[in-house]
C-alpha cells in the first residue's frame, strides 16, 4: 500500500501523539479550601494542570486516536499498489485535419496498443482515451481542427505518471503524419520533458492536389477594379493563388440558370453549398479552377454584402487589418460584420485591429471558400502600397486543409524523436488528484468513531455530574449531622 | 461536672495572668453606684477635691462645720466621686471565626479575650455582661457583678460552636442597651459598615467602644499551595488562591485592614488587633485594657 498524500498521515500521527499527551495531562481543579477572607482573592481561572500516570478516559482516548488517524488516512489517500509490468505505452494518436487516412491511424494504433496502454487522441486539444480503448479507436475520426503537439504531449507526461505504477518504464509512441503546422514554438519544450526516446509512426495522407494550391492568383472583376492591380502584383507572391471573385462573373458565364443566379445573388443571404457548388463549377467551365481544385476560392465582393457577413447596425471606420503576418494600417469603411454564429466551422484568417473578423475561410471539399469583408479604396495609392500587396497575397495562401497536409520538416520530426532508452517510472510525478478507493472508507469510519466519541464523552460527563452530586448530597448531610 | 471542670481549667492560667490587670475607663464616667471609675460627679467620697461656698439647696450635712467656725462662712466640702462601669463584651461567633476549621483558633483567641476582659472588668468592680452573635438568635449575659459572672461567661463561651453568617450590627445594639463600655471581638468580615456605624453613634453618645479584630496568621499568609478557597460565610465565593492570585490577594487584605484600622480609630473607637500565636493571652490583655496614650508591654 501506498500514500498518494502521505504528508497528512504523518499529521495525522503528530495529531494522535499530541492527544494521547493531553491525555497524561489532567486538568483538575485545585484541593478545596475554606479561606475567610476569600473575598479578597482575585477572581480568575480555577483550574490547574497536572500530569498523569496513566491516561485519563482510556476508552475516549482510544477514539480521539482512531478517528484522527483514519481522517488522517483518508486525506492521504491510500492505494492498493497495484503488480507492475516491464513496459507500457504513451501513444499519441493524431487526430487532427492533417491526419486524413482515419483507417491508417487505427490499424498503426491496434497494432501498437497492447492492454494497460494509454491512449491519448489529439488535435488542438488533447484527451486521454478511457473505457474501452477498442471501440473508441473504432469510432476515430479525423476533424477539422489544426493538429497540437504540444498539448498532446503535456497530456502524455500526465498520463506517464498514471502509467508509472503500472510499469518500470514508459514509452511513448507518436501516431501522427507529422505536418507543419503541428509544431509550434513550444513543442521541442515540452517534448524535452518527457525523458528518454518517442517512437514516432508516420502515417501518410491521401493524395492531394497540393500543386493546385499553388497555381497562380486569379481575379474576375470589373475591368477598372483597382484590386486587379493588387492582384496582378500579388502573383509575384510565391504562395498566393486561387481566384479572388469580385462579383463581376455574369450568371451565364457561371453555367447557371437565370433562377439559379437570382437565388444566388439575392442580396442579404448567405449562399448555400449548392450554389457555391454551382459558382465553382461555372469556374471550372471557364478553365480558371480546376474542377475538385484546392485552390481558394476568394469572395470580395465590391459592392454587394460578403458571404456569411451581415450589414453593421452602424458603419463605422477602423484603423487597420491583419491576416497572418501581413498588416496594413488605413482607414477602412467597415460596413460588414461576421455574426458570431456564421463563424461555426469557419476560421478567422484576417482580422480588424480591434479584434473582430475580417475574412473568414471556410472549408469546402478538398479546398476552401474565403468571404472578405474589407472594402478596397480606389484612391490614392493604396491598391499598389507594398503592405496591401502582402495583405492579399497572405488572403490568397493555400487553403489550411492543404497546409495541414505539408509535412514538418525532418529535423523538426527528428528532435521529437528524440534520443536515449525508454522513460523509468521515477521521472514521472505521482499524480495528486489520483482516486483511492480506500478513502471514503476511512472517512466514513472517522464519522463512525466521531460520533461514538460523542456518545462516550457524553455519558463520561454525565457519570461526572452523578459523582458531583453524590458528593455534595453527601458532603450536606455531614454538615447537617 | 467534669466537663466543666475543663472548661474552667482550660481558663485558669489566663485568669491568674491576668488577675492584677485594671482597666481604667478612657474617661470620666457618669455617677452612679460607686466603684473604681472616676465620676463626673463631685460627690462625698474620703478623697478631699475642694470647697465651695454654700448654695441655697445643698444638703447641710455637706458643710464644713470647723471651717465655718474659724471663718463664721459656710462652705461644702467637695471630693471625687467614684462609679462603676458596666462593661458588654459582644464576641463574633460567626462561621469565619471558625478558623483555621482544624483548630478554630479565631475563636479560641476571641472567647479567650472575652473570659479574660470580663475578669479584669469584674475584678475592677464593674458589671459584665456577654453577647454572643451566633446566628440570628444572639446569647445574651446582661451585666452582673457577682463573681460567678465569670464562670458564666466561661460557660457561655463553651458551649458556642461558632457558624452562620448572620450580621454582628444588632447584637450590638442590644449590647448597647446596658450602657457603660462596650467590646466587640470579631474578625470584621461580616457588616463591617453597619458597625462601623453602630459604634460611631455609641462614641458619639459617649459610650465608650472597644474594638479588636481577630485576625488568623494564615488570612495574613495563606498556604503557598494552591487551593479552591471558599468563604464560610458565603459559599457561592470561590475563588482560586495561586501563586498568580496569592500576592494580589495578600495586599487587598492588607488594605482592607488598614482601612479598617483607620476607618475606627478615627470614628473614636479603640481598636487593637489580635493576631492568633501573634503573643500571649495577658499581654494582649494589658495592650487592650492600657489607658489612652499608653501601650502595654511585654
Amino acid at each position: 500500500m501506498t500514500f498518494l498524500a502521505s504528508g497528512f498521515l504523518f499529521a495525522s500521527l503528530a495529531v494522535a501523539a499530541a492527544i494521547v499527551a493531553l491525555h497524561f495531562i489532567v486538568t483538575r481543579q485545585p484541593r478545596a479550601a475554606i479561606l475567610p477572607t476569600a473575598r479578597f482573592v482575585p477572581d480568575t481561572r480555577a483550574t490547574t494542570v497536572a500530569p498523569a500516570r496513566r491516561p485519563s478516559d482510556l476508552l475516549l482516548m482510544l477514539l480521539r486516536v482512531l478517528l484522527v488517524l483514519a481522517a488522517g488516512a483518508g486525506l492521504a489517500k491510500p492505494v492498493l499498489t497495484p503488480s507492475r509490468g516491464a513496459e507500457a505505452r504513451v501513444i499519441l494518436v493524431d487526430v487532427s485535419r492533417s491526419a486524413r487516412d482515419s483507417m491508417a491511424i487505427r490499424d498503426s494504433v491496434r497494432a501498437i496498443y497492447r492492454n494497460g496502454d494509454a491512449v491519448v487522441a489529439f488535435d488542438s486539444s488533447a484527451r486521454v482515451v478511457t473505457g474501452n480503448v477498442a471501440d473508441t479507436l473504432g469510432a476515430l475520426r479525423p476533424t477539422t481542427r489544426r493538429g497540437n503537439l504540444s498539448a498532446a504531449l503535456i497530456t502524455a507526461l500526465r498520463a506517464g505518471s498514471s502509467l508509472r505504477d503500472r510499469a518500470d518504464s514508459l514509452e511513448l509512441v507518436i501516431v501522427s503524419p507529422f505536418a507543419r503546422e503541428e509544431f509550434d514554438a513550444a513543442t521541442d519544450t515540452v517534448r524535452k520533458l518527457w525523458p528518454g526516446k518517442a517512437s514516432l509512426v508516420r502515417v501518410v495522407g491521401p493524395a492531394t492536389d497540393t500543386a493546385a494550391g499553388a497555381s497562380s492568383l486569379a481575379i474576375s472583376a470589373a475591368a477598372d477594379d483597382p484590386l486587379a492591380v493588387t492582384v496582378a502584383l500579388a502573383r509575384t507572391t510565391a504562395t498566393a493563388g486561387g481566384l479572388i471573385d469580385r462579383g463581376a462573373i455574369p450568371n451565364e458565364r457561371r453555367g447557371m440558370s437565370s433562377e439559379e443566379a437570382a437565388a444566388a445573388s439575392a442580396a442579404a443571404r448567405p449562399r448555400g453549398a449548392a450554389s457555391r457548388q454551382a459558382s465553382m463549377q461555372a469556374r471550372a467551365s471557364e478553365g480558371d479552377i480546376p474542377r475538385r481544385s484546392a485552390a481558394p476560392l476568394i469572395e470580395w465582393p465590391a459592392q454587394t454584402r460578403p458571404r456569411l457577413a451581415t450589414q453593421r447596425p452602424v458603419r463605422d471606420t477602423v484603423g487597420g487589418v491583419m491576416a497572418g503576418d501581413a498588416v496594413v494600417v488605413s482607414t477602412f469603411d467597415r460596413q460588414w460584420s461576421f455574426p458570431s454564429d456564421s463563424l461555426r466551422g469557419a476560421e478567422v484568417i484576417a482580422r480588424w485591429v480591434d479584434g473582430e473578423p475580417a475574412a473568414v475561410e471556410k472549408p469546402d471539399g478538398i479546398g476552401c471558400v474565403r468571404s472578405v469583408a474589407i472594402p478596397v479604396t480606389p484612391v490614392g495609392d493604396f491598391v499598389i502600397r507594398h503592405d496591401f500587396v502582402r495583405f492579399v497575397a497572405s488572403l490568397s495562401r493555400p487553403c489550411a486543409q492543404i497546409t495541414s497536409l505539408i509535412p514538418a520538416d525532418p529535423a523538426l520530426v527528428a528532435k521529437l524523436e528524440g534520443k536515449g532508452g525508454l522513460a523509468p517510472r521515477a521521472a514521472f510525478q505521482p499524480l495528486t488528484d489520483a482516486h483511492s478507493d480506500l478513502a471514503p472508507w476511512l472517512f466514513a469510519l472517522a464519522i463512525a468513531l466521531a460520533i461514538a466519541e460523542l456518545f462516550v464523552r457524553r455519558r463520561g460527563r454525565d457519570t461526572t455530574a452523578l459523582a458531583r452530586t453524590g458528593k455534595s448530597s453527601a458532603s450536606d448531610e455531614a454538615r447537617a449531622a | 461536672m467534669a466537663a466543666q471542670a475543663d472548661e474552667f481549667d482550660e481558663y485558669a492560667a489566663l485568669l491568674d495572668a491576668v488577675r492584677g490587670i485594671r482597666w481604667p475607663a478612657r474617661s470620666a464616667v457618669r455617677g452612679g453606684i460607686p466603684g473604681a471609675h472616676t465620676s463626673r460627679l463631685r460627690g462625698i467620697s474620703a478623697e478631699f477635691t475642694e470647697y465651695r461656698p454654700y448654695r441655697q439647696g445643698d444638703e447641710t450635712r455637706r458643710i464644713d462645720w470647723k471651717l465655718f467656725a474659724r471663718s463664721d462662712r459656710a462652705y461644702i466640702r467637695l471630693s471625687n466621686d467614684r462609679a462603676i462601669l458596666p462593661t458588654m463584651i459582644v464576641l463574633d461567633a460567626s462561621a469565619s471565626m471558625a478558623f483555621p476549621t482544624a483548630t478554630n483558633a479565631k475563636w479560641a483567641l476571641a472567647a479567650q479575650i472575652g473570659v479574660a476582659l470580663g475578669a479584669v472588668a469584674r475584678n475592677s468592680g464593674d458589671p459584665v455582661g456577654l453577647v454572643v452573635a451566633h446566628g440570628e438568635e444572639p446569647l445574651l449575659l446582661a451585666p452582673r457583678m457577682r463573681r460567678s459572672v465569670t464562670h458564666d461567661i466561661i460557660r457561655a463561651v463553651s458551649a458556642t460552636r461558632p457558624g452562620g453568617s448572620g450580621p454582628l450590627a444588632p447584637s450590638v445594639s442590644i449590647a448597647a442597651q446596658s450602657g457603660g463600655r462596650l467590646v466587640i471581638v470579631t474578625d470584621f468580615l461580616g457588616d463591617a459598615e453597619e458597625l462601623l456605624t453602630v459604634a460611631s453613634r455609641l462614641v458619639a453618645a459617649g459610650r465608650e467602644v472597644h474594638a479588636v479584630h481577630v485576625i488568623a496568621p494564615e488570612e495574613i499568609d495563606p498556604p503557598s499551595e494552591a487551593a479552591m478557597v471558599s468563604d464560610p460565610e458565603a459559599l457561592s465565593v470561590r475563588r482560586a488562591l495561586t501563586s498568580d492570585t496569592r500576592e494580589r490577594y495578600v495586599a487587598a487584605y492588607a488594605a482592607w485592614r488598614d482601612r479598617i484600622a483607620h476607618d475606627f480609630s478615627d470614628a473614636g473607637v479603640a481598636y487593637a488587633t489580635a493576631i492568633v500565636g501573634d503573643e500571649t493571652p495577658d499581654h494582649l490583655i494589658r495592650r487592650i485594657t492600657a489607658p489612652r496614650g499608653m501601650s502595654a508591654t511585654a
